[in-house]
């Protein structure tokens, strides 16, 4: 028997600095009684806590000695094992049904918006509440985002693959939707929308290419439109509200936009079937950068906390990138565990280690990016593909899938989960 | 020697005589000298003559030595008559007195002439280490102590002239690098040999470690055992060169024997070290095989249809793939979800789907029964959906109506809801349907082996139908558009003909060697085309793959942009090769099996009916009878 140093303290349960002898076999569950008992001695009424255990930042998930092993640490040092408190399993809460496959979920603090393969969106309140049914798709919804609440009326996105993107007005008092713009412009169907950080703006990926910016301001008089040989059309924008033209295209691409999102207040970031990542200043409309990959790009989600872009590619592989990297073209990491084309990848709005993603294997996947080699949990509540995930601010995960099932989790993120 | 033996023998004659006269030592002593000086030049006169030159001081001497011997008889007078000494001036004797002789005696001695006089005296040290409190001189300093010398600051002011004008250099700086040579060190970088790019630097002698010790830690010492392994051992195969050993000290360490045969090697080391290094393209055979789906990356695309898929199609943007089945039905997915976005029943056994290839159209032909329907599957923009069914309606009435062997007609009602647009009546049974690379024309296969109407060139814009071929050359199994040139691929059980369609003339007919062809796919390059045929075997334009399928093949596919080809097989297994053509057509082209990706269950015996790629992404769609399409990524 070997012995590692241990040299531990924590901000709730901290015990005194001294470097520890642990028996080079011990595992997870060794090591928090090790923790346990000293916080006895300690704390005089201190409940049992489970604890995960960190070395050199990664996760320790078999014995000491495997992990030393494995990573390549020596044991005749001294090494310091951080421990946070186990994250909890996120515990399933509702079940929501839909009608049809649900292609995209945003959930703000109140409220979810559901986009549906029935040509609706849907809002809900966040116990499962059907609260509003948003009609006036031609074909499927395809994404759908909130823009801004203003009190009681809300205004909200939705994208379809009848080549619009839909602005609507949402009065949560009187529970009435209204359409307010249309836009129009694309000549394939909409993947995907984005709003900017300011609220103002939003922008739009299609299949046929394309990046396009629009406004997200709700005006009264209607976008100059050149298209006087299609009176057809034009009485139906009447109905849905006032059409809208681009301010801006970014084109590029040279497959389809899959994914497209904002990184800060002037900068894009677009993800497509071509096999890259673009970066695009938003003011100018250039294209700063680009990240090439080797596979298809389903997704990506960009966290602001550890500016790391994870993009789920179609080789079942969630991969982080740093955007800044001016050479480009580097994976800082590759989670892999799903067995299906990763179809959502979406970080946590709070913890900047965690993130979700959803595949096509039916399979909700929570990752600590200090835990590579194997995810947290698996949430395997889907009965078929997941399509979509998201992560509100107060912990719950949502999946929503061709199951046509809604799943929301509740997911305690821990109190102080920063050892040391 | 021989003044000594003169005076021996002077004295051994006159020694009696001398002795006797006095016992006075110093007096008598020098009288004696004097007189052996004279006596014995007496006795050199007396044997040989004297020298020229010093005769007269001989005479002078002799006279007293003459008179000395006169009187050497009486003993009383020697002494007196020893004092006597003639002065020369006067020419009287004068006697000297006892302090003349006295004076004398001390002078022939080399002593000062004066009694009085001691020669050692102590003496008194001047200058010594102690400081005195008075100055040795007194004399106050000079002026020009004090101001600068002219001579110096002339001397000063050359040099500083030399320093100027560069002929005096400062001294250079001592080196301090060490003396000694690391020999472990890294090589200098910016040395001669390391500004040579691909430079290799010598290799380094390994440190020496623990067993080397003169002393070594007892567990580098070998055991009996481990020691005679050794000796047994190769000498290139041990892993130690010498035996640790050890020794009470230092001093008790022998010669080393092996220094010699040691130097030898590191010098051999050295010289066989490679000193440049050459780039040599080391290839991976297994590099070369394109990065391509593993099995496990088996996407299970749809499971719509309730029987067999014959065909299926994928739209030219890639967006869309169209299946048609043995259900009677056409299902129509979204590549991307998966999603089965639309079902039209066709009201009979679906043949063959193709979906047409000019992006600007949105148009699929579906052959079921008798019949070919042109269907618009409003998927897409809208743009081009309208422009397809403008191009449709925009269709005038030729005035003359010519007698054609395919009836075009309008689809009505709830078909023209459903997307169907014209519907074309064939006199028998159509097996498949293929569009020209422009999307404008359209061929359908009707096999019959009785018949010579079997295949049906229809053109879509103008609704005119011709019968390319008048003889009946077999029973047709499939026919293909060259993708750029105006020609026409026809397979029939043994042979694919390939016809010009400008001059109408055959061009080329290709041999297959084997039994029965199944299906055809042309290389979007034009030069080469692969057949599918029911013995098992994929064949190339030159050469026949190797049997890779266990069963009757039902469909192949080229990729449009990457060198892959497609076969589906009764098996159940679709097999990806990587096949890489040349533009020279000489050159045999070159295949590699990529991957064998299984994934339907075969049902009635029949495995994969259909394979297609999708147009820019390396995946493989395959439909199968057990009624799924699946897509391989």
């Amino acid at each position: 028997m070997f012995s590692s140093s241990l040299s531990l303290f924590h901000v709730r349960f901290a015990i005194d600095d001294v470097p520890f002898s642990i028996p080079a076999a011990s595992e997870v569950k060794d090591l928090s009684n090790v923790i346990n008992k000293l916080l006895e001695f300690k704390i005089a009424d201190h409940k049992h806590v489970e604890f995960d255990f960190l070395v050199r930042g990664q996760f320790l998930r078999t014995s000491l000695a495997n992990h030393m092993e494995t990573e390549n640490i020596s044991t005749e040092e001294v090494v310091e094992i951080e421990y946070v408190q186990k994250f909890t399993a996120p515990q399933p809460e509702e079940c929501i049904m839909h009608d049809d496959w649900i292609s995209s979920v945003e959930a703000d603090s109140e409220w979810i918006l559901t986009g549906s393969y029935d040509k609706t969106a849907r809002i809900w309140s966040l116990e499962g509440k059907a609260v509003m049914t948003v009609a006036g798709h031609t074909d499927v919804v395809k994404d759908v985002a909130w823009v801004k609440r203003d009190g009681l009326s809300s205004l909200l996105l939705t994208a379809s693959l009848d080549q619009t993107v839909l602005l609507w007005e949402w009065n949560s008092e009187r529970n009435k939707v209204k359409a307010r713009h249309c836009c129009r412009g694309h000549a394939g169907s909409v993947d995907t929308i984005a709003v900017d950080p300011t609220r103002t703006k939003f922008c739009s990926g299609s299949w046929d290419k394309m990046l396009k910016i629009w406004s997200a301001v709700p005006t009264e008089e209607e976008d100059e439109v050149e298209e006087p040989n299609r009176p057809r059309k034009k009485q139906k924008t009447e109905q849905m509200g006032l059409t809208r033209t681009p301010l801006m295209t970014l084109s590029g691409h040279g497959e389809a936009v899959s994914s497209v999102l904002w990184t800060d207040a002037e900068e894009l970031c677009s993800a497509s079937w071509d096999h890259t990542i673009r970066l695009w200043d938003a003011e100018t409309g250039v294209q700063k950068s680009m990240l090439t990959g080797s596979k298809v790009f389903n997704c990506i989600s960009y966290s602001p906390l550890c500016r790391r872009l994870a993009s789920g590619s179609t080789d079942r592989h969630v991969r982080l990138w740093d955007p800044r990297s001016k050479d480009g073209s580097l994976v800082l990491l590759s989670l892999t565990s799903h067995t299906g084309w990763v179809t959502a990848v979406r970080w946590s709005l709070s913890n900047n280690h965690q993130l979700v993603s959803g595949s096509f294997d039916n399979v909700v996947k929570l990752w600590d990016i200090r835990s590579c080699k194997a995810p947290l949990y698996d949430l395997a509540a889907h009965e078929d593909r997941v399509m979509c995930a998201d992560w509100t601010e107060s912990g719950l995960i949502l999946s929503g899938g061709a199951d046509n099932k809604l799943y929301t989790y509740k997911y305690g993120t821990c109190v102080s989960d920063a050892g040391a | 020697m021989e003044r000594r033996a003169d005076c021996s023998w002077w004295s051994g004659g006159k020694r009696e005589g001398r002795r006797a006269p006095g016992k006075r030592t110093g007096p008598v002593k020098c009288p004696r000298e004097r007189e052996t000086k004279a006596v014995s030049r007496e006795g050199k006169k007396g044997e040989r003559p004297a020298k020229q030159t010093s005769y007269r001081k001989a005479t002078e001497t002799d006279r007293i030595g003459e008179k000395s011997i006169k009187r050497k008889g009486t003993q009383g007078f020697v002494c007196i008559f020893r004092r006597t000494v003639q002065d020369k001036m006067t020419g009287s004797d004068v006697r000297l007195s006892d302090e003349q002789v006295d004076l004398v005696h001390r002078l022939q001695h080399g002593k000062f002439g004066d009694i009085n006089f001691n020669e050692y005296e102590p003496a008194i040290d001047f200058f010594s280490n102690e400081v005195m409190i008075h100055p040795v001189t007194n004399r106050p300093e000079d002026k020009r102590s004090f101001i600068p010398s002219l001579i110096e600051k002339e001397k000063v002011g050359k040099l500083v002239h030399a320093i100027k004008m560069g002929w005096i250099k400062p001294r250079r700086p001592k080196d301090s690098a060490p003396l000694y040579y690391d020999l472990w060190a890294k090589e200098d970088p910016n040395s001669i040999l390391g500004r040579h790019k691909m430079h290799v630097p010598a290799p380094k002698i390994r440190l020496p470690g623990h067993e080397e010790s003169y002393n070594p830690p007892p567990e580098y010492l070998l055991t009996e055992e481990e020691r005679l392994a050794w000796e047994q051992q190769d000498p290139e195969e041990r892993k130690l060169s010498l035996l640790p050993q050890k020794f009470p000290s230092l001093r008790a360490v022998p010669a080393f024997t092996r220094f010699i045969h040691e130097r030898f090697e590191r010098c051999l080391d050295l010289y066989l070290c490679p000193r440049q290094r050459k780039m040599r393209v080391n290839v991976n055979p297994e590099d070369l095989i394109p990065k391509l789906p593993k099995p496990k990356d088996l996407h299970p695309c749809t499971a719509g249809h309730s029987s067999l898929v014959r065909s299926i199609s994928v739209a030219p943007g890639g967006q869309w793939l169209v299946s048609g089945s043995d259900d009677g039905t056409v299902r129509f997915w979204e590549v991307a979800t998966a999603r089965c976005l639309k079902t039209v029943e066709v009201g009979g056994a679906v043949k063959s789907v193709a979906w047409s290839p000019n992006p600007a159209v949105c148009l699929v032909a579906i052959s079921h029964g008798n019949t070919v329907v042109l269907m618009n599957p409003g998927l897409g923009d809208r743009l081009i959906l309208s422009a397809t069914d403008q191009l449709i309606s925009s269709y005038e009435e030729p005035t003359e109506v010519k007698d054609q062997p395919v009836e075009w007609s309008l689809a009505e009602g709830t078909e023209h809801q459903q997307g169907q647009r014209l519907i074309l009546t064939h006199p028998r049974a159509v097996k498949q349907v293929t569009w020209h690379g422009k999307g404008d024309y359209l061929a359908c296969v009707m096999p019959d082996v009785s018949s010579n109407v079997q295949v049906v060139i229809h053109q879509v814009s103008k609704r005119r139908t011709q019968n390319p071929f008048r003889k009946n050359k077999g029973m047709v199994q499939c026919v293909s558009f060259h993708p750029i040139r105006p020609y026409f691929f026809v397979a029939t059980q043994r042979h694919v003909r390939v016809y010009n369609l400008i001059k109408q003339e055959l061009t080329k007919k290709l041999m297959t060697n084997c039994k029965w062809v199944s299906s055809m796919a042309i290389h979007p390059g034009g030069d080469n085309v692969i057949c599918g045929s029911y013995d098992c075997r994929v064949l190339t334009n030159s050469s026949t793959d190797p049997e890779h399928h266990k069963k009757a093949l039902r469909g192949v596919a080229y990729h449009r942009q990457y060198p892959l080809f497609a076969s589906g097989s009764d098996d159940g297994s679709v097999i990806v090769c990587h096949g890489m053509v040349y533009n020279d057509l000489l050159q045999n082209p070159l295949i590699v099996p990529v991957k064998v990706l299984k994934g339907h269950t075969i049902t009635h015996d029949l495995g994969v009916l259909d394979v297609a790629f999708h147009p820019t992404q390396p995946w493989v769609f395959s439909s199968g009878a057990d009624g799924t399409v699946r897509l391989f990524t």
